[in-house]
Protein backbone atom coordinates (compact mmCIF):
# COMPACT_ATOMS: atom_id res chain seq x y z
CA UNK A 1 0.00 0.00 0.00
CA UNK A 2 3.18 2.62 0.89
CA UNK A 3 4.47 1.59 -2.09
CA UNK A 4 1.42 2.79 -4.20
CA UNK A 5 1.48 6.17 -2.58
CA UNK A 6 5.30 6.44 -3.38
CA UNK A 7 4.54 5.78 -6.31
CA UNK A 8 0.93 7.89 -6.86
CA UNK A 9 2.96 11.33 -5.00
CA UNK A 10 6.36 10.59 -6.95
CA UNK A 11 3.81 10.89 -10.33
CA UNK A 12 2.34 13.71 -9.30
CA UNK A 13 5.37 15.34 -8.51
CA UNK A 14 7.32 14.78 -12.09
CA UNK A 15 3.99 15.64 -13.98
CA UNK A 16 4.56 18.83 -12.19
CA UNK A 17 7.70 19.24 -12.88
CA UNK A 18 7.78 18.23 -16.30
CA UNK A 19 4.76 20.78 -16.95
CA UNK A 20 6.29 23.93 -15.30
CA UNK A 21 9.50 24.34 -16.97
CA UNK A 22 11.72 22.80 -14.21
CA UNK A 23 12.42 19.79 -16.82
CA UNK A 24 13.62 22.34 -19.58
CA UNK A 25 16.48 22.91 -20.59
CA UNK A 26 15.73 26.75 -22.01
CA UNK A 27 13.55 27.39 -18.41
CA UNK A 28 16.93 26.54 -16.14
CA UNK A 29 19.32 28.56 -18.73
CA UNK A 30 16.31 31.84 -18.31
CA UNK A 31 16.81 31.11 -14.48
CA UNK A 32 20.13 31.64 -14.10
CA UNK A 33 20.90 34.33 -16.88
CA UNK A 34 18.03 36.46 -14.71
CA UNK A 35 15.69 36.24 -17.84
CA UNK A 36 12.74 34.32 -16.45
CA UNK A 37 10.93 34.99 -13.24
CA UNK A 38 9.28 31.18 -13.67
CA UNK A 39 12.07 28.76 -11.53
CA UNK A 40 12.38 31.32 -9.22
CA UNK A 41 8.43 31.45 -8.41
CA UNK A 42 8.05 27.73 -8.13
CA UNK A 43 10.87 27.18 -5.91
CA UNK A 44 9.69 30.21 -3.83
CA UNK A 45 6.12 29.67 -3.74
CA UNK A 46 6.54 25.31 -3.18
CA UNK A 47 9.08 27.00 -0.23
CA UNK A 48 6.70 29.39 1.20
CA UNK A 49 3.74 27.09 0.96
CA UNK A 50 6.07 24.25 2.56
CA UNK A 51 7.11 25.72 5.46
CA UNK A 52 3.95 26.73 7.33
CA UNK A 53 2.41 22.65 6.79
CA UNK A 54 5.99 21.81 8.00
CA UNK A 55 5.08 23.96 11.45
CA UNK A 56 1.34 22.67 11.54
CA UNK A 57 2.93 18.80 11.40
CA UNK A 58 5.37 19.50 13.34
CA UNK A 59 3.44 20.64 16.11
CA UNK A 60 0.56 18.04 15.94
CA UNK A 61 3.52 15.92 16.19
CA UNK A 62 2.30 12.62 14.67
CA UNK A 63 1.61 11.46 11.07
CA UNK A 64 -2.07 10.72 9.46
CA UNK A 65 -1.57 7.25 11.17
CA UNK A 66 -0.47 8.40 14.52
CA UNK A 67 3.13 7.91 14.32
CA UNK A 68 5.49 10.89 15.97
CA UNK A 69 6.79 12.99 13.32
CA UNK A 70 10.80 12.29 12.79
CA UNK A 71 12.29 14.55 10.31
CA UNK A 72 16.16 13.44 9.57
CA UNK A 73 18.37 16.55 9.77
CA UNK A 74 20.63 17.16 7.19
CA UNK A 75 24.58 17.54 8.58
CA UNK A 76 26.39 21.05 8.54
CA UNK A 77 30.01 20.91 7.05
CA UNK A 78 32.40 21.88 4.43
CA UNK A 79 30.39 20.09 1.81
CA UNK A 80 27.92 21.96 1.62
CA UNK A 81 29.43 25.07 -0.01
CA UNK A 82 31.41 23.11 -2.32
CA UNK A 83 29.06 20.31 -3.24
CA UNK A 84 26.68 22.95 -3.64
CA UNK A 85 28.80 24.97 -6.13
CA UNK A 86 29.78 21.63 -7.98
CA UNK A 87 26.25 20.80 -8.28
CA UNK A 88 24.92 24.18 -9.55
CA UNK A 89 27.74 23.53 -12.35
CA UNK A 90 26.07 19.81 -13.43
CA UNK A 91 22.69 21.80 -12.89
CA UNK A 92 23.57 24.29 -15.43
CA UNK A 93 25.36 22.52 -18.25
CA UNK A 94 22.97 19.43 -18.39
CA UNK A 95 19.88 22.10 -17.48
CA UNK A 96 18.65 19.41 -14.86
CA UNK A 97 18.83 18.79 -11.53
CA UNK A 98 18.14 15.35 -9.67
CA UNK A 99 14.27 15.08 -10.08
CA UNK A 100 14.08 16.43 -13.30
CA UNK A 101 17.00 13.92 -14.61
CA UNK A 102 14.43 11.19 -14.12
CA UNK A 103 10.98 12.94 -15.29
CA UNK A 104 13.48 14.23 -18.56
CA UNK A 105 14.16 10.42 -18.84
CA UNK A 106 10.49 9.76 -19.02
CA UNK A 107 9.47 12.35 -21.15
CA UNK A 108 11.69 10.81 -23.89
CA UNK A 109 14.72 13.04 -23.80
CA UNK A 110 17.08 10.49 -24.48
CA UNK A 111 20.25 12.62 -23.23
CA UNK A 112 18.76 12.62 -19.65
CA UNK A 113 20.07 8.64 -19.98
CA UNK A 114 23.53 10.04 -20.17
CA UNK A 115 23.29 12.94 -17.02
CA UNK A 116 21.71 9.49 -14.98
CA UNK A 117 24.48 7.34 -15.79
CA UNK A 118 27.16 10.56 -15.25
CA UNK A 119 25.22 11.57 -12.17
CA UNK A 120 25.15 7.75 -10.85
CA UNK A 121 29.48 7.75 -11.46
CA UNK A 122 29.32 11.01 -9.68
CA UNK A 123 28.01 9.09 -6.44
CA UNK A 124 29.62 6.26 -7.10
CA UNK A 125 33.20 8.13 -6.85
CA UNK A 126 32.30 10.42 -3.91
CA UNK A 127 31.12 6.78 -1.63
CA UNK A 128 34.95 5.36 -3.14
CA UNK A 129 37.02 8.70 -2.00
CA UNK A 130 34.70 9.31 1.41
CA UNK A 131 37.19 8.15 3.68
CA UNK A 132 39.97 10.28 2.07
CA UNK A 133 38.19 13.13 2.18
CA UNK A 134 35.64 12.94 5.41
CA UNK A 135 38.18 14.55 7.42
CA UNK A 136 39.00 17.81 5.66
CA UNK A 137 35.28 18.33 4.74
CA UNK A 138 34.12 17.47 8.48
CA UNK A 139 31.99 14.81 6.84
CA UNK A 140 30.08 12.77 9.54
CA UNK A 141 31.18 8.76 10.61
CA UNK A 142 29.10 6.46 8.39
CA UNK A 143 26.65 4.70 10.21
CA UNK A 144 26.65 1.18 8.95
CA UNK A 145 23.68 -1.27 9.58
CA UNK A 146 20.88 -3.16 7.57
CA UNK A 147 18.32 -0.39 7.84
CA UNK A 148 15.73 -2.59 9.40
CA UNK A 149 13.40 -1.31 12.20
CA UNK B 1 8.77 30.87 -24.18
CA UNK B 2 6.85 27.07 -25.08
CA UNK B 3 8.28 24.16 -23.45
CA UNK B 4 10.48 21.55 -25.49
CA UNK B 5 8.53 18.70 -24.95
CA UNK B 6 4.38 20.30 -25.18
CA UNK B 7 5.17 23.04 -27.36
CA UNK B 8 2.95 25.06 -25.14
CA UNK B 9 3.37 27.56 -22.28
CA UNK B 10 4.44 25.73 -19.01
CA UNK B 11 2.07 26.28 -15.70
CA UNK B 12 1.62 29.25 -14.07
CA UNK B 13 4.45 29.25 -11.11
CA UNK B 14 2.40 29.43 -8.58
CA UNK B 15 0.53 26.40 -9.54
CA UNK B 16 3.23 24.36 -9.75
CA UNK B 17 5.06 25.70 -6.85
CA UNK B 18 1.76 25.09 -4.55
CA UNK B 19 1.81 21.30 -6.41
CA UNK B 20 5.07 21.09 -5.20
CA UNK B 21 4.20 21.66 -1.73
CA UNK B 22 1.15 19.63 -1.42
CA UNK B 23 3.55 16.39 -2.79
CA UNK B 24 6.62 17.35 0.19
CA UNK B 25 3.24 17.62 2.91
CA UNK B 26 1.95 14.73 2.23
CA UNK B 27 5.33 12.73 1.90
CA UNK B 28 5.81 14.00 5.49
CA UNK B 29 2.02 14.17 7.09
CA UNK B 30 1.17 10.46 5.14
CA UNK B 31 4.42 8.82 5.73
CA UNK B 32 6.92 10.76 7.82
CA UNK B 33 9.16 10.86 4.97
CA UNK B 34 11.36 14.15 4.23
CA UNK B 35 11.51 15.13 0.37
CA UNK B 36 14.79 14.02 -1.43
CA UNK B 37 15.55 13.18 -4.63
CA UNK B 38 19.22 12.99 -4.95
CA UNK B 39 19.98 10.43 -2.50
CA UNK B 40 18.32 8.38 -4.46
CA UNK B 41 21.70 7.77 -6.58
CA UNK B 42 22.77 6.47 -3.39
CA UNK B 43 20.09 3.84 -3.29
CA UNK B 44 21.02 2.67 -6.70
CA UNK B 45 24.67 2.74 -6.42
CA UNK B 46 23.96 0.47 -3.66
CA UNK B 47 22.68 -2.11 -5.87
CA UNK B 48 26.18 -2.51 -7.78
CA UNK B 49 28.82 -1.77 -4.88
CA UNK B 50 29.86 -3.04 -1.80
CA UNK B 51 31.57 0.06 -0.87
CA UNK B 52 30.63 1.01 3.57
CA UNK B 53 29.56 4.61 2.28
CA UNK B 54 26.53 2.91 0.10
CA UNK B 55 26.03 0.45 2.91
CA UNK B 56 25.08 2.86 5.44
CA UNK B 57 21.71 2.55 7.51
CA UNK B 58 20.14 5.54 6.03
CA UNK B 59 20.69 4.22 2.40
CA UNK B 60 19.48 0.98 3.18
CA UNK B 61 16.02 2.07 4.87
CA UNK B 62 15.24 4.75 1.96
CA UNK B 63 15.12 2.71 -0.35
CA UNK B 64 12.14 1.24 0.07
CA UNK B 65 10.56 4.82 -0.44
CA UNK B 66 12.50 6.71 -2.63
CA UNK B 67 13.00 3.92 -5.83
CA UNK B 68 8.56 4.07 -5.95
CA UNK B 69 8.80 7.80 -5.65
CA UNK B 70 11.68 7.98 -8.49
CA UNK B 71 9.54 4.92 -10.39
CA UNK B 72 6.70 8.00 -10.26
CA UNK B 73 8.85 10.58 -11.08
CA UNK B 74 9.74 8.41 -14.66
CA UNK B 75 5.80 8.01 -15.21
CA UNK B 76 4.72 11.50 -15.04
CA UNK B 77 7.20 12.38 -17.12
CA UNK B 78 5.53 9.99 -19.11
CA UNK B 79 2.00 10.89 -18.84
CA UNK B 80 2.76 14.31 -19.70
CA UNK B 81 4.06 13.18 -22.95
CA UNK B 82 2.13 11.00 -23.63
CA UNK B 83 -0.73 13.45 -22.60
CA UNK B 84 -0.04 16.38 -24.98
CA UNK B 85 2.53 15.86 -27.92
CA UNK B 86 2.57 11.92 -27.65
CA UNK B 87 5.42 10.58 -26.46
CA UNK B 88 8.36 10.00 -28.51
CA UNK B 89 12.63 9.91 -28.29
CA UNK B 90 13.67 13.76 -28.24
CA UNK B 91 16.68 14.73 -28.95
CA UNK B 92 15.84 18.52 -29.03
CA UNK B 93 17.87 20.76 -26.55
CA UNK B 94 16.23 24.52 -27.25
CA UNK B 95 19.35 27.02 -26.62
CA UNK B 96 21.97 24.48 -26.69
CA UNK B 97 21.42 23.57 -30.18
CA UNK B 98 21.34 27.06 -31.20
CA UNK B 99 24.85 27.93 -29.82
CA UNK B 100 26.55 24.76 -30.15
CA UNK B 101 25.31 22.11 -33.17
CA UNK B 102 25.95 19.11 -31.36
CA UNK B 103 25.53 15.46 -32.73
CA UNK B 104 23.71 13.06 -30.51
CA UNK B 105 26.93 11.73 -29.37
CA UNK B 106 28.24 15.44 -28.18
CA UNK B 107 24.75 15.59 -26.49
CA UNK B 108 25.56 12.68 -24.86
CA UNK B 109 28.85 13.29 -23.31
CA UNK B 110 27.90 16.97 -22.39
CA UNK B 111 25.13 15.59 -20.24
CA UNK B 112 27.58 12.79 -18.58
CA UNK B 113 30.01 15.40 -17.83
CA UNK B 114 26.93 17.95 -16.08
CA UNK B 115 25.89 14.54 -15.03
CA UNK B 116 29.16 13.39 -12.95
CA UNK B 117 29.14 17.50 -11.55
CA UNK B 118 25.48 16.94 -10.13
CA UNK B 119 25.95 12.95 -8.60
CA UNK B 120 29.62 14.04 -6.86
CA UNK B 121 28.00 17.41 -6.14
CA UNK B 122 24.60 16.23 -4.53
CA UNK B 123 26.75 14.09 -2.80
CA UNK B 124 29.03 15.86 -0.90
CA UNK B 125 26.59 18.97 -0.25
CA UNK B 126 24.29 16.42 0.74
CA UNK B 127 21.15 16.71 -1.44
CA UNK B 128 20.06 18.87 -4.17
CA UNK B 129 16.90 21.18 -4.88
CA UNK B 130 14.54 19.33 -2.96
CA UNK B 131 15.96 17.91 -0.34
CA UNK B 132 17.96 21.03 0.37
CA UNK B 133 16.23 24.04 -1.62
CA UNK B 134 12.73 23.06 -0.84
CA UNK B 135 12.50 20.56 2.73
CA UNK B 136 15.42 22.04 3.60
CA UNK B 137 14.60 25.67 4.14
CA UNK B 138 11.12 24.92 4.64
CA UNK B 139 12.21 23.73 7.85
CA UNK B 140 14.32 26.50 8.57
CA UNK B 141 17.47 24.56 8.25
CA UNK B 142 20.96 26.32 8.36
CA UNK B 143 23.09 23.59 6.18
CA UNK B 144 20.33 23.67 3.72
CA UNK B 145 20.53 27.72 3.09
CA UNK B 146 24.14 27.51 2.58
CA UNK B 147 23.72 24.79 0.24
CA UNK B 148 20.81 26.51 -1.69
CA UNK B 149 23.02 29.75 -1.79
CA UNK B 150 26.10 27.69 -3.14
CA UNK B 151 24.14 25.37 -5.97
CA UNK B 152 22.64 28.53 -7.25
CA UNK B 153 25.72 30.83 -7.55
CA UNK B 154 27.38 27.44 -9.09
CA UNK B 155 24.41 27.61 -11.64
CA UNK B 156 24.63 31.46 -12.62
CA UNK B 157 28.40 31.55 -12.46
CA UNK B 158 27.93 28.73 -15.58
CA UNK B 159 25.46 29.70 -17.27
CA UNK B 160 26.68 33.09 -17.27
CA UNK B 161 29.69 32.35 -18.35
CA UNK B 162 28.75 29.50 -20.94
CA UNK B 163 25.92 32.02 -22.76
CA UNK B 164 27.47 35.43 -22.28
CA UNK B 165 31.06 34.88 -22.62
CA UNK B 166 31.64 31.89 -24.40
CA UNK B 167 28.46 31.75 -26.58
CA UNK B 168 27.84 35.38 -27.18
CA UNK B 169 24.04 34.92 -26.53
CA UNK B 170 21.80 37.30 -27.58
CA UNK B 171 18.80 36.65 -25.37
Amino acid sequence: MMTLLYVLLGTAFGFILSRSGAADYNYIQAMFLFERFQLYGIIGTAVAVTAPGVWLIKRRGRTAAGRSIEIELKPLHRGNILGGLLFGVGWSIAGMCPGPIFVNIGEGKVYALAALAGALVGAGVFGAIYGQIQQWFRLPPLALGTGDG
Amino acid sequence: MPLTLTHMPPLHWAVAGTGIAAVTLCLLFLANRRLGISTGFEDMCSFVTALPYFRRSSVRSGRQWRLPFVAGLLIGGFLSAVLSTGWRPIWDLGMLDQALALGPIGKLAWMFVGGLFIGFGTRLAGGCTSGHGIFGLSNFELPSLITTISFMAGGIATTQLLYRVVFHWQG
